[in-house]
Parts: structure tokens; C-alpha cells; sequence
């Protein structure tokens, strides 16, 4: 870890970069923003914006849920709860006639509801209110360590399910006569999508985290001409992103993860004009 | 059918009304109720042993300080019983303003009345150059920290429930004597032991150990607001970092009730020690509960800074 940080240090002799939370959280950033990245890309093209918003609502009642039980660390718990959360509105999404968006507000308002009843008997919120506000700038070095190993795990994953979420996505019926299982499918990804959420969200916020996870894929489809760009795309100005908010949030002295959605989506603005009808 | 369905449902909601009105209790005596946890532990002290006097407290014993408290449909029910209300004030209890119009007949105890209070750091702006507040009037509340005002808010509350209670004023009185007798005694207990450290500096994350500092010769040389929900700015972590290690302070003060993590980073960073200071606005709710907090805070204080 230090050869790391010495290397950062010769190549990027900035002010910022001279505090290790800095680094660290430059780190975390490279590690996190790719990550939401690439799962926005599927995430936008099957209209799950909102799906994944009500995922990140639910880390709150896996705190919740690892408070009561008495984990000493609630990562687990949220895990563990975002998981079968993400199942579950699957699973009621593909048995009912009602149309998705209505199911998801039911299940997020469930979540969202059930986390507040709990955190806050007593009044005592503010103590789990880290969940809420995620703070990039608390990354410690095994915490880097998780995050790589979530990366790795999702983008082999990501490899073994593209061409048949891509092709789900395009063409269902011409997906299932090629053999694919449409709704394996979504379950792996939906699960792919609950565990990028969660290991992110301590650093990253329940309030912005679904925005890091939309807002590059949605800018990268205004200007990419083919799925390998988009993609590209994507995860390219996730990274901008990323690095470009810790730098202005530590110059305008912001919060660094509201610094980083906004940068997000100017960049998604700009974009905007270039899309193609 | 559309009709029997009507019918069932509306049975349901009869039978909640019913059983949710049998739960409701009526209480008889003089009720004092308290807004937070300090006033709840000295109302206890001045209330002891008289008959017919129960003191209640509104927030949950864990919720520490008011700041982001929201009322709870409980807190409505006990307020309705209350004879009189005991609130810190200086801006505390600003959500109860709301319940200040529901009933206006309520007797309100204002402990910190007559004591001059620090302006809050809390508009964040930096520049302390004038050493004054001007947006909005701010205040820091945290007044019971330092024990010789914690004495003016026990005599307050005393003098309060006296007028509104007089049947029962001589009892007050002499339970706020006594109680007041062993404030003194912790105070001097604790100037004595602090006196040391006089002009130490410490870097807490929350401004309510303003008073305390002030009381005991310490030099309060930075605060990170860390309220809940509250993400502090990156540059102001880099900054502390830096006059953590230019002043060579040896210690951060959390408090129990507040995410810790920006303290935690700058821990890291400088390597520092992180120590936990309680300001007392939790606990078991035993009378001597604001004295032994005091004293424990004393002792971390010592061990941290003669290390």
C-alpha cells in the first residue's frame, strides 16, 4: 500500500493529493465509480432506474435489521437484506399484472418506512444517519481492499452475463428461443446490481448513490454509437466524474459525494444536444 | 358485496378506535415533564421525595441533544398531562414551538434564563474574526456543561416549579439546595483536577464542550460540526488535519451520541488518539447520573492529554 501511495505521489504532486484520506478516497473512487458504471449501462437500457433507487432505499432497513439482530457491522446485514430485497421485487414484478413502477414505489416506500420505525424508536436516527449522507473521505485501506474485490467479482460476472442480458434487453422472445432464460437472467442481474449498491453505499449515500448509477450511463447513451461505446462511455465518464468531484469538493470545500453527482450531471447536460433522434 | 365489504371494513376501523382508547390512562398529581435528558437528571434532584410530584421526560433517554429531534406522536401524549414543561432554551427545543401554541396555558420552565450564551458555530462561516453571531442570532446552548451554570439552571428550575407549584415551593427549594451543595463540590473537585491542563488544547467534533472548556482553563482550539446527516466539507478535514499536527494535539473528543467518522479519518491521518467525551445528554437516569458523567469526563480528559 505504500509503494501506492508513493507512486501517487510522484505522479500527482497536487495539494489534494497530499493527505492519505485523500488518496484513499481517490482510490475508493477509482474503484467505485467503474463499478456503478457499468451496471448503469443494463440498468438504463431495461428502465431500472427506479428499481435501483428502491434498492438503495433498502440499505436502510438493512441497517436496520443488522442494529435489531445486533451485528457488529451492519454491511452484512444490508447485504443480505438488498439481495433478497432485489429478488423479491423481481420475483412479485414477474407474478403480478401491475405494472413495475407501482410495485417498486410499494416495495421502496415498505423499505424506506420499515428502516425509519426501527432506527428511530426512541428518536436516536442520528446515529445510523452515516447511511444516509455516505462519506468517501472515511475509506480506510481495508475497505479499498473489499472494494477491489467487489469490482473484480462484479466485472467477471458482468462478462458472463452481457450477451444474454443484452440480448433480453434488445429482443426478449428472440432471447428465449436462443435458450436464454429471461428471468435467471434478471435475477443474476438484479443480485449483481443489490451487491453494487451496497458495498458502495457506505461511502457513496442512500441520497445519491442510485444517481452515480444512472447519471454516467444515461450521458454516455446521448453520445455512443454502439453497445461497446456505450459501455466504454460509461464507465469513462463515471471516472471523470469521480476524480474531477473530490478534486472540486476539497477546492470548494463541499461534501465530496454530492460534489461528484453534480459534476455527473452536467455532464449529462452537456451531452444532451448530441444525442441523435 | 361492494357493500359487506364497506360494512367489515368499517367494523375494523371502529374496533382500533375502541382498543387504542382503552390503553389511555389518566394520571393525577403534579406532572413535570422535561425536554432532554440534563433537565430530566436536575428536575429529578429537585423533585425528590415529595409526594405527588412525578417528573417525566419527553425524548427517549438515548436521544442526546435536540438538534434534529422530530415529536413523537408519545411525546404529544405526555405533554397533554403535563402541569409544567422544564426546557434548556437558547434554541434547544426548537421543535417544540409548535407545542408551545397547542397549549398555551402550559407553566414553561426556561432553565438557562439570565445566562449569557456563546454564539453557536454552527452558520459554519469561518471567519471568527469579531467573535459574534449575526446570522439569525444563533446560540450554543450547551450551558450545562460548565457546573457553576449547571447551579444557576438547577436554581431556575427550583424557583419555576415553586411558582408553579407553591403548595410544594419550601420542598423545591431545600432539594435544590442540596442538590446545589454537591454541584459545588464537583466543581471544585474538577477545577482542581484540571488544573493542570490549563490552557491545553483540545479538538472536539461537536461545540456543546465550549462551556466546559471555558470552566476549566482549556483552549477549545477546533470543533468539527459533525451533526447527524451532515457531511463535513473535504477541504475543512484537510485543514484540521493540518492544525492538528501543528499544534501537536495529541487527542480527538468524540461524543457517543454522533457519527464519528470524519473524527475517525482525521485520527488516521495525523494519528492521533480519539477519546470519548460525554456531554451528558444520555445515560441510566439515576440522580447522580449528570456528576458521574462529569467526572468520567475529567478522567479521559487527563488520561488523554498527560500522555
Amino acid at each position: 500500500m505504500n509503494a501506492v501511495y508513493a507512486a501517487m505521489d510522484a505522479l500527482l504532486p497536487f495539494e489534494w493529493l497530499h493527505y492519505t484520506f485523500m488518496k484513499n478516497a481517490l482510490l475508493a473512487l477509482l474503484l467505485i465509480t467503474p463499478l456503478l458504471g457499468m451496471l448503469g449501462t443494463m440498468a438504463v437500457d431495461n428502465k431500472m432506474a427506479f428499481f435501483s433507487d428502491a434498492l438503495g432505499h433498502s440499505a436502510l432497513t438493512g441497517v436496520a435489521l443488522g442494529v435489531v439482530l445486533g451485528m457488529e457491522s451492519q454491511m452484512l446485514s444490508m447485504l443480505i437484506f438488498g439481495v433478497f430485497w432485489a429478488a423479491l421485487i423481481t420475483f412479485v414484478k414477474h407474478h403480478s399484472k401491475m405494472s413495475a413502477d407501482t410495485i417498486i414505489s410499494v416495495f421502496s416506500s415498505t423499505s424506506i418506512a420499515l428502516g425509519l420505525v426501527v432506527l428511530s424508536r426512541g428518536g436516536a436516527f442520528a446515529k445510523y444517519s452515516n447511511v444516509l449522507v455516505g462519506d468517501v473521505l472515511s475509506v480506510t485501506q481495508g475497505d479499498l481492499l473489499a472494494l477491489l474485490v467487489a469490482l473484480l467479482v462484479t466485472a467477471a460476472c458482468w462478462a458472463l452475463l452481457f450477451n444474454p442480458l443484452m440480448m433480453t434487453s434488445v429482443n426478449a422472445p428472440l432471447a428465449q428461443s436462443r435458450g436464454v432464460h429471461a428471468h435467471l437472467v434478471e435475477y443474476a442481474f438484479t443480485t449483481l446490481v443489490a451487491v453494487a449498491v451496497m458495498v458502495s453505499i457506505r461511502w457513496v449515500g442512500v441520497m445519491l448513490i442510485n444517481s452515480l448509477l444512472i447519471l454516467p450511463a444515461a450521458a454516455s447513451r446521448n453520445i455512443a454509437r454502439n453497445a461497446a461505446a456505450y459501455l466504454r462511455d460509461s464507465v469513462l465518464i463515471a471516472l471523470f466524474c469521480g476524480v474531477t468531484g473530490l478534486i472540486l469538493s476539497y477546492y470548494l470545500n463541499t461534501s465530496a459525494g454530492a460534489a461528484i453527482v453534480l459534476v455527473a450531471a452536467c455532464v449529462y447536460f452537456a451531452t444532451l444536444p448530441l444525442r441523435r433522434k | 358485496m361492494q357493500c359487506k365489504r364497506f360494512a367489515a371494513l368499517t367494523a375494523l376501523l371502529l374496533a382500533c378506535l375502541l382498543a387504542g382508547g382503552c390503553s389511555a390512562q389518566s394520571s393525577e398529581g403534579f406532572q413535570v415533564v422535561t425536554s432532554f435528558y440534563p433537565m430530566y437528571v436536575f428536575a429529578q434532584n429537585v423533585c425528590a421525595g415529595i409526594d405527588g410530584v412525578t417528573v417525566t421526560n419527553m425524548a427517549d433517554r438515548s436521544v442526546g441533544c435536540l438538534h434534529d429531534y422530530q415529536l413523537q406522536t408519545r411525546d404529544m401524549a405526555t405533554l397533554e398531562e403535563a402541569s409544567a414543561l422544564i426546557v434548556n432554551g437558547g434554541g434547544m427545543e426548537q421543535f417544540m414551538d409548535k407545542v408551545f401554541s397547542l397549549r398555551t396555558d402550559l407553566p414553561v420552565i426556561v432553565a438557562s434564563e439570565g445566562i449569557d450564551m456563546l454564539p453557536s458555530d454552527e452558520t459554519h462561516e469561518h471567519d471568527h474574526d469579531d467573535g459574534h453571531a449575526h446570522e439569525g442570532e444563533l446560540l450554543n446552548a450547551h450551558v450545562w456543561l460548565d457546573p457553576e451554570l449547571a447551579i444557576v439552571q438547577v436554581g431556575n428550575i427550583a424557583e419555576g416549579l415553586a411558582a408553579a407549584d407553591p403548595a410544594h415551593a419550601q420542598a423545591y427549594r431545600d432539594n435544590a439546595a442540596a442538590y446545589i451543595q454537591k454541584l459545588t463540590a464537583l466543581d471544585v473537585e474538577l477545577t482542581e483536577q484540571l488544573a493542570p491542563l490549563a490552557g491545553a488544547n483540545i479538538i472536539t467534533f461537536h461545540e456543546a464542550f465550549a462551556y466546559f472548556a471555558r470552566a476549566f482553563g482549556l483552549n477549545v482550539a477546533g470543533v468539527i460540526e459533525s451533526e447527524p446527516g451532515e457531511d463535513p466539507g473535504t477541504r475543512e478535514i484537510a485543514e484540521m488535519c493540518d492544525l492538528v499536527r501543528s499544534l501537536g494535539v495529541p487527542a480527538l473528543f468524540v461524543e457517543p451520541q454522533y457519527p464519528q467518522r470524519a473524527a475517525e479519518t482525521i485520527a488516521r491521518e495525523t494519528g492521533a488518539a480519539l477519546y470519548t467525551l460525554d456531554p451528558a445528554v444520555t445515560g441510566d437516569g439515576e440522580m447522580d447520573s449528570y456528576e458521574r458523567a462529569m467526572r468520567e469526563n475529567a478522567r479521559v480528559l487527563t488520561e488523554a492529554l498527560e500522555r
